[in-house]
C-alpha cells in the first residue's frame, strides 16, 4: 500500500464526529435507565420541595425577605446537579472499563482531550435536563425565580464540570461498585448538606460558621441562590474563584491520568 | 518497500513487574497474511495491545505503513482494524449501534458510515440480528459482530487475536473464506490463533513468540516442510518435545 509519507497527517484537527459519537453513545446508554437518570432525582426534589419547603417551610419566618421554599430551592437544585454530574461521569468511565468497551475509543483516533470533552458534554446535558425538570416542578409551587440567567447558567455548568471531572477520577480509580460510591456517601452528600442547603450560615453556632465558609459546597449553593433570588451570605466572586480553581486542578489531574493511561491502558 | 507493520526492539513491562514482551523486533510485508503463534502467556496479546494502543510500550517503536503508532497515533490508528480475543463491547448495545459507533469514533461521516455498516451487516449475515442486543447473540454471532466492527473504517492492516476461538466449524470456514477475500483485496492480516491448521491454511508467513521473544520467523513453507510439519516445528520452537509419533523416523 502506501508508506508513512503517503498517509495524510491529520495533525491536531478536532475529530468532531468522534466527539459527537461519544455523546450519542452515552446518551443511548442513559436512555436505557431514564428512571435512574432523571425520574429519581425529580421525585427526590419534589419530596424535598414539598416537605421542607411547603410543609415545614410554611412555619418558618422569612429569610432575607424570602419564603423558606424560595430559599431552599437553589440548595435542592445544587444537590441534584452535583449528584447528576458525578454519577454520570463516574459510571460512564467505570462501566466502559468494567465491560472493556473503553478499548473501542483507545484503538480509535480520538485524542485524550476529545475523550474528556465527550464525557463532560454528556455530564452538562444530564445536569441541565435534571435542573430544568426541577425548575418545572418548583414552578408548580410558584417559586421559580431566576434573577440572572447567565449567573444561573455559570453555576449549573461550572459545578457540573467540577463534579464531572471528579467523577472521571473516581471512575478511573474504582475497581468495584463499592469504591464507586465511597466518595458520594462520605464526602459529597455530607458536605452538600452542611453547605447551606436548608439553613443560613448565621443559623449555625459561631464555631461552625467558619467550617461552613471553608466548605466549597457553600459557595456553589450560595452562588446559585444569588443567581436565583439575589440572596447571598458570602462573596460570589470568591465562589467563582473556588469553582474555577477546582476545575483547573481537576482538569490537569484528569489530563495527567489519561496521559499515563491510569485505569485505561495497561 | 515500507513494511505494513514494523516493530523494533519492543519491550513491555507491566506495572507489577511482569516482563511480557522482551526486545521484540518484527516486520510484516504489505499484503501478507501473517500468523503469530505462541503458547498462552507468551506475549501475543500484549504485542497486539501495544500495536493498537490498548497498552503503552515500555520501550521500542512500532510503525504501521511507516507511521509511528505513538507519535502519530491518530494517523496510525486509521490504518489498523482490531478484533480482540475477548469481547470488549457494551453488551447491552444493539449490533447496528456497536458497528456504527466505531465508525463514528474513526470520524466517518453519517452517509458513508451507514452504507458501510449496512454492507458489513449483510456480508456477515447479521441482518436478522442488527437490532438485537449483543448479549442476546450466540458466541458465533458475537464473533461476527466483532469482526465487522474491526472493518468498519476499511483498515489496511487487520489484527485478529484468535478470531475463531469458540466458533463452530461452519462459521470458521466462512470466516476463513472472508479473510482470504480481504487478503486478496490487498489487506495485510496479522492473525494469532491456537489452531495450527488455521495458520497453515491461511498464512504466508509465520512467527513464533515464546517468553516475550520471537524464537522463529519465516515463510510458512519452511515450517510445514520440516519433519512433523508445523506442529512439530512449533513445539520445538517453544521448548516442548514433539511427540515421536508426529515425526517420521
Amino acid at each position: 500500500m502506501k508508506d508513512g509519507s503517503a498517509v495524510a497527517d491529520i495533525g491536531p484537527v478536532i475529530n468532531w464526529i468522534g466527539l459527537w459519537t461519544i455523546v450519542r453513545r452515552e446518551w443511548s446508554r442513559l436512555m436505557r435507565v431514564p428512571v435512574q437518570a432523571f425520574i429519581a432525582p425529580w421525585i427526590s426534589a419534589l419530596l424535598f420541595i414539598f416537605i421542607f419547603g411547603f410543609v415545614v417551610g410554611g412555619r418558618i419566618a422569612l429569610i432575607g425577605g424570602h419564603h423558606y421554599l424560595e430559599f431552599v430551592l437553589p440548595g435542592i437544585l445544587m444537590l441534584n446537579i452535583v449528584n447528576a454530574a458525578f454519577l454520570q461521569s463516574s459510571s460512564q468511565i467505570y462501566f466502559s472499563r468494567f465491560l472493556r468497551y473503553v478499548e473501542e475509543s483507545l484503538v480509535s483516533p480520538l485524542s485524550y482531550a476529545e475523550m474528556i470533552a465527550g464525557v463532560l458534554s454528556v455530564v452538562i446535558v444530564r445536569s441541565v435536563i435534571t435542573a430544568i425538570g426541577i425548575l418545572i416542578i418548583a414552578s408548580l409551587f410558584g417559586v421559580t425565580h431566576i434573577q440572572s440567567v447567565w449567573e444561573f447558567l455559570y453555576w449549573v455548568v461550572s459545578v457540573s464540570v467540577v463534579f464531572g471531572l471528579l467523577g472521571i477520577i473516581i471512575g478511573l480509580w474504582a475497581n468495584n461498585f463499592e469504591q464507586l460510591t465511597i466518595l458520594n456517601v462520605f464526602f459529597i452528600t455530607p458536605l452538600s448538606f452542611v453547605g447551606g442547603v436548608f439553613n443560613t450560615v448565621s443559623m449555625l453556632p459561631k464555631w461552625m460558621q467558619w467550617v461552613a465558609y471553608a466548605n466549597p459546597f457553600f459557595y456553589f449553593i450560595n452562588g446559585l441562590r444569588h443567581a436565583m433570588i439575589g440572596f447571598t451570605e458570602g462573596s460570589e466572586w470568591l465562589g467563582v474563584g473556588v469553582t474555577l480553581a477546582l476545575a483547573a486542578v481537576m482538569s490537569v489531574t484528569v489530563w495527567r491520568l489519561f496521559s499515563i493511561g491510569y485505569g485505561l491502558r495497561e | 518497500m515500507t513494511p505494513a507493520l514494523s516493530i523494533s526492539h519492543l519491550t513491555k513491562r507491566y506495572r507489577r513487574g511482569t516482563l511480557a514482551v522482551n526486545d521484540l523486533s518484527l516486520d510484516v510485508k504489505p499484503g501478507d497474511f501473517f500468523g503469530f503463534l505462541g503458547p498462552n502467556g507468551a506475549g501475543k496479546s500484549t504485542t497486539i495491545n501495544c500495536i493498537t494502543g490498548i497498552a503503552s510500550p515500555t520501550s521500542g517503536t512500532i510503525e504501521v505503513f511507516g507511521v509511528d503508532t505513538v507519535k502519530r497515533y491518530r494517523d496510525a490508528r486509521r490504518l489498523i482494524g482490531m478484533s480482540p480475543q475477548e469481547f470488549n463491547v457494551d453488551t447491552f448495545a444493539r449490533v447496528y449501534d456497536i458497528i456504527d459507533w466505531m465508525g463514528g469514533y474513526f470520524g466517518m461521516k453519517a452517509a458513508e458510515r451507514h452504507a458501510r455498516v449496512e454492507m458489513l451487516i449483510e456480508k456477515f449475515d447479521l441482518v436478522a440480528h442488527a437490532k438485537k442486543q449483543f448479549r442476546d447473540l450466540s458466541g458465533g454471532l458475537k464473533r461476527r459482530v466483532i469482526l465487522a466492527r474491526s472493518l468498519v473504517h476499511d483498515p489496511q492492516l487487520l489484527i485478529l487475536d484468535e478470531p475463531t476461538a469458540g466458533v463452530d466449524v461452519e462459521l470458521r470456514r466462512d470466516l476463513w473464506r472472508y479473510l482470504q477475500e480481504l487478503n486478496k483485496e490487498g489487506k495485510t492480516i496479522f492473525l494469532t490463533s491456537h489452531y495450527l491448521e488455521e495458520i497453515e491454511q491461511l498464512c504466508q508467513t509465520i512467527a513464533i513468540i515464546y517468553d516475550g521473544r520471537i524464537v522463529r520467523h519465516g515463510p510458512k513453507k519452511e515450517f510445514v516442510d520440516e519433519p512433523g510439519g508445523l506442529e512439530a516445528a512449533y513445539l520445538r520452537a517453544t521448548g516442548a518435545e514433539p511427540d515421536h509419533a508426529m515425526v517420521p523416523a
